[in-house]
């Protein structure tokens, strides 16, 4: 096996890490699917990775509880070391970063003053504006101000989660911070919302490579989501579409229905109204999703989820479609009647006139 | 006498500033101050508490 050369490319990064070149073609072609391409585009993904040297990206935390730090943590392919050191330069995450105090912010400071206009900005958290944005500062300055520099000096922002997307929990009625997006508190840069609550890692990377590969961002809805993750209704992919569509509802926690994996509609799913990726790349390396573990989706990466759909448990109104095909089964019945009707009518005019076919064929 | 300040404390979850006031080598007086807040208690009032575990566990 010929030895890579080390050239500074993410795939040269990769390799000295140990991922095989089988794996990395592994990865690439995940990553195509990933992002709703066709395999046609995998050697531009190989060659992107085999070229580009490892951007600089920092990662800047706000009103967050972390959760989409944890979510990068469980990245599988690449795993999140490999991620961290090779895929990308990251140089700040307060998480997880050695430095403290001076030194975390010399660190931020060098990227945005040395590769201005060149590195990728990810912030996880929300954004208070109320009272001048006292409600999160970080080395003295508030979360708003070190957003205006930090993503106004970046190639791009990455916005993870819902609370960067647009607020999140934090901006949940009544707001009591003014809490807000990074898109509206930082207007006029180039961004793109991952919403998720939290993120899901697997949609991160894949607009990572898929910024790297074609210097762009990939095609984005009214909301700035990729289309990719957020185009179509978690309903329309869910697995136990079939129950809903059959009226197989679980009525309570632990039922039969419950047990047999019916549909969760009248447990309060959001899945009719969500838009999101989950039933099919899924969570934990795609090992499970919250309705294939039983509880019912409540739009965590929509807009407003906590306050625009209803209480988690309670039963969305005017879902088209629930049961039908039940009804679809009672009107087959209907019509099978009316038919079985019509012929033992007819048979019976046939037999008051006593005229046979045969007889009327001549 | 000084005082210094570590803002961010890294490698935890959350927004931590510590401050100490150090005489001759040795810290004198030290304060600790969150430094982020978003009133999850403010925001779970009214609503069903059957939900109430989902928004907490964002804290």
């Amino acid at each position: 096996m010929s030895k890579v050369k080390d050239d500074g490319s993410i795939w040269s990064g990769l390799a000295k890490k140990g991922v095989s070149r089988r794996d990395f073609i592994k990865y690439c072609t995940t990553v195509a699917a990933t992002l709703a391409l066709p395999s046609s585009l995998v050697p531009k993904i190989v060659e992107a990775l085999e070229k580009k040297q490892k951007p600089y990206a920092v990662w800047l935390e706000f009103s967050d509880c972390a959760g989409d730090s944890e979510s990068m943590l469980r990245a599988t392919k690449p795993t999140i070391g490999q991620i961290v050191l090779d895929v990308i330069s990251l140089e700040y995450h307060e998480t997880i970063m050695a430095g403290s105090g001076k030194f975390a912010e010399k660190a931020l400071q060098d990227v945005v003053k040395n590769q201005k206009g060149k590195y990728i900005a990810i912030v996880e958290g929300a954004i208070p504006m109320k009272d001048g944005g006292i409600y999160c500062t970080i080395g003295g300055k508030t979360a708003a101000d070190i957003a205006k520099e930090v993503c106004g000096n970046a190639a791009m922002t990455l916005a993870v989660g819902s609370c960067a997307s647009w607020g999140g929990i934090a901006s949940a009625s009544p707001n009591p911070t003014g809490s807000v997006g990074v898109g509206k508190a930082v207007p006029g840069i180039t961004y793109v919302n991952l919403p998720g609550c939290p993120m899901n890692v697997e949609n991160v990377t894949a607009t990572i490579v898929h910024y790297l590969t074609f210097g762009a961002l990939p095609a984005l809805d009214g909301e700035h989501r990729p289309l990719f993750a957020h185009g179509a209704l978690i309903h329309n992919n869910c697995e136990r579409r079939a129950h809903f569509d059959a009226g197989q509802f679980v009525k309570k926690w632990g039922d039969e229905g419950h047990r047999l994996g019916w549909c969760l509609y009248e447990m309060g799913c959001k899945g009719p109204e969500a838009y999101f990726n989950c039933p099919t790349i899924r969570w934990n390396g795609g090992t499970s999703w919250p309705v294939k573990a039983g509880h019912p989706c409540f739009a965590c990466a929509s807009t407003n989820n906590w306050d625009a759909f209803g209480p988690i448990y309670k039963r969305l109104e005017n879902v088209p479609g629930a049961g039908y095909q039940t009804s679809a089964d009672k009107i087959g019945l209907g019509v099978a009647a009316v038919a079985a009707a019509g012929v033992a009518a007819h048979a019976v005019i046939r037999a008051t006139k006593g005229k046979p076919h045969e007889e009327e064929k001549k | 006498m000084a005082k210094i300040a570590i803002d961010p404390v890294t490698r935890i979850e959350g927004h931590l500033r510590i401050e100490a006031q150090v005489d001759a080598g040795k810290v004198t007086d030290a304060w600790s101050s969150g430094t982020m807040w978003r009133g999850i208690e403010t925001i779970v009032k009214g609503r069903d508490p059957r939900e109430c575990w989902a928004l907490t566990s964002r804290i």
